[in-house]
């Protein structure tokens, strides 16, 4: 059977955008084309033709459409921070049977579900480490065939109940997604949370409570870090710091709240306001109102929980600050509504 | 331009001169310090007066002379007289002096000595409490074979969880609590498919012990069926006809092996459901044949004693005794 020259495209644009540092690496986790064959191949051409030489190996091996949806998710993998990646929870009925999980009875099921009503879907599996596994579905309708280049993602970690979703443009799919997931996983409600991030790691560790694994024991072989948030402070005993009973104050504060560890990385806080204005002022336009106001107020930054734990030693900010903004690992959220009590 | 270059001239012209003002103030009233005595600038008539100038003596030079000759014999004598009243204060107050410094030294010894003494018992001291202290620490620590134990910390307490199954310590897990009305917690590490928000929801504000005694009873169930899992893909690998499948719970197990891996026994198929998550032993058991004739009595016999065998014993331990079978066939083939 020859290779689809839809399949040769696919593969084609997925291996080109593979960066050339990284080309060696992901075909071989893809483990389709032999170490013989990557033997032959000259990496020291130009991309062009070296992209072309490697899906000519492909056609040698007949490469169908599942083998090029397996290159993209391992592309996908390494370069998960280009999607941006919902977080979903699945609930069960209280009283429900101990989850006796099966990862073959789950992928049939899964596809089963999805293919029973769209005519024109695809869905490959791979699974992943801690008993994970990465769907990606590519969407199509009764008439067309599925488009492999706008394809949703779904990381699954099996027995627990969360699933991270690619955002896609196609919020038509979603519900369906939803309820392949929920059926198949034995679960019987899916629920968006209000947690959005590109760094589907610091998702997890939230999500799954694992940002914090620092702990008091006796067997300690090491010792507790040294409280340090970075600060600059002068050694020199003979300079004496200005109200350093309340820069203490402030480290403490900021410890208990954040801890010793890294925090996870965010990179956006957005909050939604519907409260009535407050002003001091007796009067002005937006006072009167009896209306609430309505605003988006979005914290941006590369590493937000970073950002917001370096406020209050820096000056910035008071000690201790708004729970809004450090309920955001414990509430499992960055989206949120703020309305009048 | 020019006149504010100007009017600046005339500022910084102020500015020294005042400067010089001040200098000029300061040499007026200050002496310079080099000077010894203090210096008179100008000399005073009345200051002349008093010792310095000498003025004719009354009954003449002659007079006078014997009067210095007095004053001077009288100053020969007194010193000697002084001096040997002054040599006596000065013997007395010498002896006075060794007297009082041998009194420090006689009083610096016997402290000196009462002082090391002291401190030869405080070392010991200290040392039996260092050794006391290790002793201690020593106990906390292997506290952690009880399988439960706990430190206390600034907010409440860190409680260790150490799993282990027959005799093996397998891994350690900790819940970070936090004392308060209601009790929280505050971090931990229980893996995310441990049930703990169902545990804690019944237990954790009620009955502490019930909390803890329920989650060690989850956890040591989980590692040591985590373990036996393990055991089986490391050291019974010979005996996998595939890949050993299994999940997060480790309570579901489906693999395919052969009772004698050299032999000319069948591959059957065995599937494990564990649905009670506090045991280690399955609840379930089914072993299949995965061919398409009908089984031989014996080989029968054999797939049912073998669900009986995963359903009794723990995993690696059924594999353990079909690996000393095989021994022992191949001990009987010997002879």
């Amino acid at each position: 059977k020859e290779m689809d020259e839809i399949v040769a495209e696919f593969i084609k644009r997925t291996i080109l955008k593979i960066p050339m540092a990284e080309m060696m690496t992901i075909l071989k986790a893809w483990d389709f084309l032999s170490e013989s064959q990557l033997q032959t191949i000259n990496f020291r051409k130009r991309k062009e033709s070296l992209v072309h030489d490697l899906v000519m190996l492909c056609e040698e091996k007949h490469a169908n459409v599942n083998d090029a949806a397996l290159l993209d998710i391992i592309y996908t993998q390494f370069h998960r921070h280009q999607k941006v990646w919902d977080v979903f929870q699945m609930t069960k009925e209280p009283g429900e049977d101990i989850d006796l999980f099966d990862m073959k009875q789950f992928k049939s099921s899964f596809k089963k579900i999805l293919q029973r009503a769209l005519k024109n879907v695809s869905v490959t599996f791979k699974d992943a480490e801690e008993n994970a596994v990465w769907i990606r579905i590519a969407w199509g309708t009764q008439c067309k065939k599925p488009n492999q280049y706008k394809p949703t993602y779904v990381v699954y970690y099996s027995q627990t109940p969360y699933a991270f979703i690619s955002s896609s443009r196609l919020r038509s799919s979603i519900p369906l997604l939803g309820q392949a997931l929920t059926v198949a996983s034995k679960h019987h409600r899916i629920v968006k949370m209000d947690f959005r991030s590109r760094y589907l790691d610091s998702l997890k560790a939230i999500v799954f409570k694992q940002y914090n694994q620092t702990f008091e024991t006796h067997n300690a072989t090491t010792p507790l870090q040294e409280r340090n948030l970075g600060l600059d402070i002068n050694l020199d005993s003979r300079i004496i710091h200005e109200n350093i009973i309340e820069k203490d104050r402030v480290q403490r504060v900021t410890q208990e709240i954040f801890g010793d560890y890294p925090q996870p990385r965010l990179e956006f806080a957005q909050y939604k306001l519907e409260t009535k204005f407050k002003s001091d002022l007796n009067r002005g336009i937006l006072a009167e109102r009896k209306e609430p106001l309505r605003c988006l107020v979005k914290f941006s930054s590369p590493n937000l929980l970073e950002a917001l734990k370096s406020l209050a030693p820096a000056g910035i900010a008071d000690a201790p600050l708004s729970p809004l903004l450090t309920c955001i690992p414990q509430k499992r959220m960055n989206y949120f509504k703020i309305k009048d009590k | 331009m020019g006149a504010s270059t100007r009017r600046d001239c005339g500022t910084r012209e102020q500015r020294i001169f005042s400067n010089h003002q001040r200098l000029t103030l300061m040499t007026a009233t200050i002496a310079p310090p080099w000077s010894g005595a203090p210096t008179h600038l100008l000399y005073h008539p009345a200051a002349a007066n008093a010792h310095h100038v000498p003025h004719t003596p009354p009954g003449g030079v002659l007079a006078h002379l014997e009067r210095l000759e007095a004053e001077s014999r009288k100053k020969f004598e007194e010193p000697q007289g002084a001096e040997s009243a002054l040599g006596n204060k000065i013997r007395n107050l010498r002896s006075l002096r060794d007297k009082l410094r041998a009194e420090v030294n006689r009083r610096q010894a016997g402290v000196e000595a009462s002082v090391e003494s002291d401190q030869t018992f405080e070392v010991s001291e200290q040392e039996v409490l260092e050794r006391k202290r290790e002793n201690v620490k020593s106990i906390l620590q292997a506290y952690r074979f009880t399988g439960l134990s706990g430190k206390l910390t600034s907010r409440g307490v860190c409680v260790s969880i150490s799993t282990a199954f027959e005799g093996n310590l397998l891994d350690s897990y900790f819940v970070d609590l936090v004392i308060q009305k209601p009790l929280r917690i505050h971090h931990h590490s229980i893996p995310v498919f441990i049930p703990l928000e169902e545990i804690a929801a019944k237990y954790l504000q009620s009955n502490i012990q019930h909390f803890l005694f329920s989650l060690c009873e989850y956890l040591n169930a989980y590692s040591g069926r985590k373990y036996q899992a393990d055991q089986l893909q490391s050291d019974f690998a010979a005996f996998l006809a595939g890949p050993l499948q299994r999940n997060s719970l480790c309570n579901l197990l489906s693999f395919t092996y052969k009772a004698e891996p050299s032999g000319q026994s069948f591959p059957f198929c065995a599937r494990l459901l564990y649905k009670d998550i506090t045991r280690t032993l399955p609840t379930d058991v089914t072993v299949t044949y995965q061919g398409t004739d009908a089984l031989s009595t014996s080989w029968e016999e054999q797939r049912a004693s073998h669900e009986n065998l995963f359903c009794t014993k723990p995993l690696h331990q059924v594999f353990a005794s079909f690996a000393r079978r095989e021994e022992k066939l191949d001990m009987n083939l010997l002879y």
